[in-house]
Order: structure tokens, then C-alpha cells, then sequence
């Protein structure tokens, strides 16, 4: 038994994941590529399907509609899916954070609820222009206004803003606190007034997840769209970073970089110059091994701590390092692939400068690779190797 | 009515085999293995049935090693009813297979059997066709459209692909069905019924419970791999090609 070894469920699961994505999502990756957000049209009949398979929202508990797998089980899934484009990955899948648990009697019916469903979709806000990395230092403000509040601020970079029913907006509730209790998160419905939705801001990647600036001019929210408890708001999201940054990072990137890995295996030995396969050349064979050998200990680095996770460890600088390592990986991956397919890399005609573009950002949300080599090596000085896992 | 579906576990179908070094077989060490694609169409025509009303349970069977229980897990995530492993570490031959099956409907009383046509691992095509022999049954071999009126009919009507043409048969029930490729296309397990299945029941018998001797009939002298491709060539006009075929392929 090894860490990488799949229950007969999980193996079921996989299967029919893996080939939900072959059938279904592979042959429209490179339209939908095209359409700068695809239309909601396309994308129903799509999300449909894999509502009717109970492939939507599978990382929610089972008790409000979701798949109700636990850590591990999700990363097994989220290696599939990450074989698929990220805008097809968000559409058909579901982006539904697991934060929505907070929801409480009439919120339930009307956010949780319908978003685990598909009917609604959910936006993030919580990047602005000052506060990348630096979460805690948001600016957007929510001041006490009769039983409700102001909110007054500028998000920034939201993923899917403008296709959002609502959004989930982090405000500083008390300048004094900050994250320790003065950080709030609020939903907020699509019209309500003062809420606006700003410019795109087109990507260098990931094409088709439309990210915009939302803009809060003196936007009144009553007490009821509080999300969780008033000041709460950064615990909150903190509780559920471990599980998302595994799944939707770690072991999305396992599976990106499985997909480019089949893909120049096939080229190696399909394509032919100087009269041989490009495969006999052994300057091609070690980017395939050191490709295939790095994914390798990024599946085992992601499954082991997925483990962890759900043993309910707190290992969250093992989940840094399996952040930094596989993001980092399926870079250095995407470039061999590219490297591999030649002038065919750089062309628009294969998939892999699609997987190229859309690597980069790995490296550069949900904490850069930077602020999580600060914080594994803070630790280490700090308390030694045992938090990191390594004793 | 109740249908019973034989699924084998076999070297999937996306796998490159490999010759054992010794030549005694295919090397399926460390080789990811599915159940049989032409069992997968057989259990989906059962589920339909049922899903039409005219079979009542669908139950899957598998014969062989402990680790088939995955291919019946498999089953019954695509909507088998129940499972039953016929568990032995022998070598099966398919009238082995046939016989353990016989014993199985003796038991079961199912009206119908669907399998695949054939397996993809040695290709036999061969445990359908004993079945029906050794129950005295009625067969349709590959059947490419499978209509049943109702759950009491006595009589079904089977399409078969033939050279030029589609075969229209009658078939008395009960009787064994083998499926070829195109009678459906399986459905994707649900998640759902991916984790209901962990729940169904799945019995397991040894052979001799079901008191047949499994002893192979056959024995396998070698496997090799095919012959490799050699390369063609251009002739320039028909004396060279007649001389050719006389002097070194020596056909004529």
C-alpha cells in the first residue's frame, strides 16, 4: 500500500473522470480557448452533465449536495481535472468555496444551497491593487451603517466577477484588529446598489476565466449578508486554505503536468527529423525523465499530505512546500513540453503553449512562490524541521 | 426477469502488452487492468433493461483472483445490482468459465446472460457460445440491438452485423446474449453510484462449491510477439513483380 494508492471508489471515480474529460471537455478546449468567456449557452449543457454525474461541486459536503469527498479523495479527482483547460475546470466543475458552509438559516437556501446546485454562480473578492500576498492588508472597508454596513473599496484580478451571482467581499470591519477579528466577509448580491463591476483585465493565461475589477461606492449591506461571524472573516478563509491549495493547485498541477507529459511522449515518438523518432535522441529523454520524475514526487508530496490533512494534522507548511514545489514543477514541465514540440510548442495550432501560458500564474497566486519560501524557512529557524514534516 | 452479466478483468484496453521473457504468456505485472469493453456493453444493455422495466435485477459475475471484486465494484457503479466473485487462483479456460457459469444460473435462475462477445485479452470468443451448449439455451452472438416486449415475453428479437447487412433473429428465452461494440455506449459511473456500490452486496464461491473441476484442457506451448512489419518496396513493371513473387516470396 502506498500513499498513491486509490480505493476501488476513488479508482471508479478517476476512471469515469478521466474519461468525462477525453469525451467531453477535450474536443472543446481549443474553441472555448477562443471565446474570451464562453457563453453561458455553451457552457450549460456542459455543466449539466456533470451535474447529472455528481461531478459538480464534488469537494462540498455531501449534506448540502456535494460530492462529500474528503482531502485526499479530492485530490485524486482534482489530478484528473487539472487534464483540462482552467476555464472548463471552473465552468463544468464548479468553483464553490468551501467557506459557503458558514451560511446560516435563510442564507443556506439562497447561497449555499443553490451554488453547490450550479444555479448560482459565486465570486471571491478579496486581491486589490495594495494587497496581493499580503491579504491582511486589504483596504476595502465596511463601517457599521444603521443594523447593516458601508462598504466602500476596490477589488481587484476576481476570477469570473462579471459571471458572478453574487460575491463573497472580505471588508476590514475594525481597522484596530485587522485579522485578528477585524476582517468581516460579507455576500453581496450582483445588483445590489453601489456594487459595480469594472474593467476586464486580460491574462496572459487561463483565457476564458474573465477576471474584473468590483467596485463598492457606499454599497449598504444588511446585517443578514454577513457571512459567518462579524470579524471573523480571515479564520475563516484560513480554515479551509490547506484543503483548496492542495486540491486546487498541488494536484491540479499533477494532473496538468501528466497531460503535457502524455502528450510529448506521443510527439517523442511520433515525430521524426535527421531520420529517426525525436524520442531517440537522449537530450529529449531527459526532459521526459526529469518531467516524469519531478511529477512523481509532487503526486507524492500532494497525496501524503493529503493524508494529513485528512488525519486533521495542521501541516500547513507542508502544504506550502507541496504549493511551491509542484507550481514550480509544472512550469519547468510545460517549458520542456514546449522545448519538446519544437516550433509546433510556440504554435497556437498544439496544446501545449495553452498549458504554457496558463502554468505561469501556479506560481504566482494563492500565495507566490516567494511568500511560501518565506514561510517554510521562517518556520524552519524558527521551531526546526518538525512542523515541516521532516522529523 | 433476472439478467445475469459476466464481466472479465482484463489488461486495459490503452495498454501497450508486453511478451513474458520466457515466452509462456503476456507479462501483466504492474499493468493497469478494466474490466473487459465488450462486459462494460453487456452490463449497460442489463441496466437499460431494467431501467425499462423489463428485468427485475441485474447481477454481475466475475471469475478468477481476489482482485476482480474491482471490476465488480466497477459493475456495480454502473448499476449492477448485486455481485458475485467465483474466486479461484487457477488459470481459467473458457469452458471452465462456461462451466462455473452453468452452475451460476443453476443456482440463480436468471432468463438471460449477457457477455461480451469476446475478451480482449485472448480474444476466445468462445465462453458465450459453451454457456448456451452446456444450459441447452437459445444464443445471439454480437448482437448489435437487443429488443425485449416485456418482462414475461418468451421471445426476444436480436440484430446482428453480418457481411452486407443487418440479421434479424427471434430468439426463445431464456437465452445467452453476446454484445459487439456497437449494441450501446455505457454511461459514465456516477459519483453517487460510485459510493452506493461500496454498499451492495457481493458474495464470493470457490469452485468447488459449485462443484466444477476448473483443470485446464489446453495448454499453451508459446506466445510471441507479431511478426514485425518489414518495409515495401517498389517494383518497376510487371516481369519484376511476377519474378519476385516466384523467386523470394514463392507464392506462385
Amino acid at each position: 500500500m502506498t500513499i498513491c494508492q486509490k480505493s476501488p471508489e476513488v479508482e471508479a471515480l478517476t476512471r469515469s473522470l478521466r474519461r468525462f474529460i477525453e469525451t467531453e471537455l477535450h474536443p472543446v478546449e481549443h474553441t472555448i480557448e477562443t471565446m474570451q468567456g464562453p457563453p453561458d449557452e455553451f457552457i450549460r449543457p456542459l455543466r449539466d452533465k456533470a451535474r447529472a454525474l455528481g461531478f459538480y461541486a464534488m469537494n462540498m459536503p455531501a449534506e448540502v449536495g456535494g460530492g462529500g469527498l474528503g482531502t485526499a479523495e479530492m485530490c485524486f479527482a482534482e489530478e484528473q481535472i487539472g487534464r483540462t483547460s482552467p476555464v472548463l475546470i471552473r465552468q463544468v466543475f464548479g468553483q464553490v468555496y468551501l467557506m459557503l458552509m458558514a451560511c446560516k438559516g435563510a442564507q443556506r437556501e439562497r447561497y449555499l444551497l443553490p451554488t453547490v446546485r450550479g444555479e448560482r454562480n459565486c465570486c471571491i473578492a478579496i486581491t486589490e491593487p495594495n494587497a496581493g500576498s499580503d491579504a491582511a492588508s486589504i483596504t476595502t472597508t465596511a463601517e457599521p451603517r444603521g443594523e447593516g454596513f458601508i462598504i466602500n473599496g476596490l477589488k481587484h484580478f476576481i476570477s469570473d466577477g462579471d459571471r458572478a451571482d453574487y460575491a463573497i467581499v472580505m471588508a476590514v470591519t475594525d481597522k484596530a484588529k485587522r485579522v485578528k477579528g477585524g476582517i468581516t466577509a460579507f455576500l453581496v448580491d450582483k445588483n445590489t446598489p453601489g456594487f459595480t463591476v469594472g474593467a476586464a483585465q486580460n491574462m496572459m493565461g487561463q483565457h476564458g476565466v474573465r477576471h474584473v475589477e468590483l467596485h463598492f461606492t457606499d454599497c449598504y449591506v444588511g446585517p443578514e449578508q454577513v457571512l459567518g461571524e462579524v470579524g471573523q472573516g480571515f479564520p475563516m478563509m484560513l480554515a479551509s486554505v490547506s484543503r483548496v491549495r492542495l486540491a486546487q493547485i498541488g494536484a491540479r498541477a499533477v494532473g496538468m503536468a501528466g497531460r503535457l507529459l502524455d502528450l510529448c511522449a506521443a510527439y517523442a515518438t511520433e515525430r521524426t527529423q535527421f531520420g529517426k523518432k525525436i524520442g531517440e535522441f537522449q537530450m529529449i529523454q531527459q526532459m521526459l525523465a526529469d518531467t516524469a520524475t519531478e511529477m512523481f514526487a509532487a503526486r507524492t508530496m500532494v497525496m501524503g499530505t493529503a493524508a494529513n490533512v485528512d488525519a486533521g494534522i495542521d501541516c500547513r507548511e507542508q502544504v506550502s512546500m507541496v504549493k511551491l514545489f509542484a507550481s514550480e514543477m509544472v512550469n519547468r514541465a510545460a517549458d520542456r513540453a514546449v522545448q519538446i514540440f519544437g516550433g509546433m510548442g510556440v504554435c497556437q495550432e498544439a496544446p501545449v503553449e495553452r498549458f504554457f501560458r496558463d502554468a505561469r500564474v501556479f506560481r504566482i497566486y494563492d500565495g507566490t512562490s516567494e511568500i511560501h519560501r518565506a514561510r517554510i524557512a521562517t518556520v524552519l529557524m524558527r521551531d526546526g524541521q518538525g512542523p515541516l514534516g521532516l522529523e | 426477469m433476472k439478467i445475469l452479466v459476466p464481466v472479465k478483468r482484463v489488461v486495459d484496453y490503452n495498454v501497450k502488452v508486453r511478451i513474458k521473457p520466457d515466452g509462456s504468456g503476456v507479462d501483466i505485472a504492474n499493468v493497469k487492468m478494466s474490466m473487459n469493453p465488450f462486459d462494460e456493453i453487456a452490463v449497460e444493455e442489463a441496466i437499460r433493461l431494467r431501467e425499462k422495466g423489463i428485468a427485475t435485477e441485474v447481477v454481475a459475475v466475475s471469475c478468477g483472483i481476489a482482485a476482480c471484486q474491482e471490476t465488480l465494484r466497477n459493475a456495480l457503479a454502473l448499476g449492477a445490482d448485486r455481485a458475485i466473485l467465483v474466486e479461484t487462483d487457477a488459470e481459467l479456460q473458457p469452458l471452465a468459465v462456461a462451466k462455473l457459469l452453468k452452475a451460476l444460473v443453476d443456482k440463480e435462475a436468471p432468463r438471460l446472460v449477457i457477455l461480451g462477445k469476446q475478451a480482449i485479452d485472448d480474444d476466445a470468443n468462445q465462453t458465450g457460445q459453451m454457456l448456451a451448449g452446456l444450459l441447452g439455451w437459445a444464443q445471439a452472438t454480437s448482437a448489435s440491438k437487443v429488443e425485449i416486449a416485456a418482462a414475461d415475453a418468451a421471445e426476444m428479437t436480436v440484430k446482428r452485423e453480418i457481411d452486407g447487412g443487418l440479421e434479424t433473429m427471434q430468439v426463445k428465452l431464456p437465452a445467452i446474449i453476446t454484445t459487439d461494440l456497437r449494441l450501446n455506449e455505457p454511461r459514465y459511473a456516477t459519483l453517487p453510484n460510485i459510493m452506493k456500490a461500496k454498499k451492495k452486496p457481493l458474495d464470493t464461491v470457490k469452485p468447488d462449491a459449485l462443484g466444477v473441476d476448473v483443470t485446464p484442457r489446453l495448454a499453451t506451448l508459446k506466445v510471441a510477439e507479431p511478426a514485425k512489419r518489414r518495409g515495401g518496396g517498389k517494383v518497376a513493371d510487371v516481369q519484376e513483380l511476377v519474378a519476385k513473387l516466384r523467386n523470394e516470396a514463392k507464392v506462385i
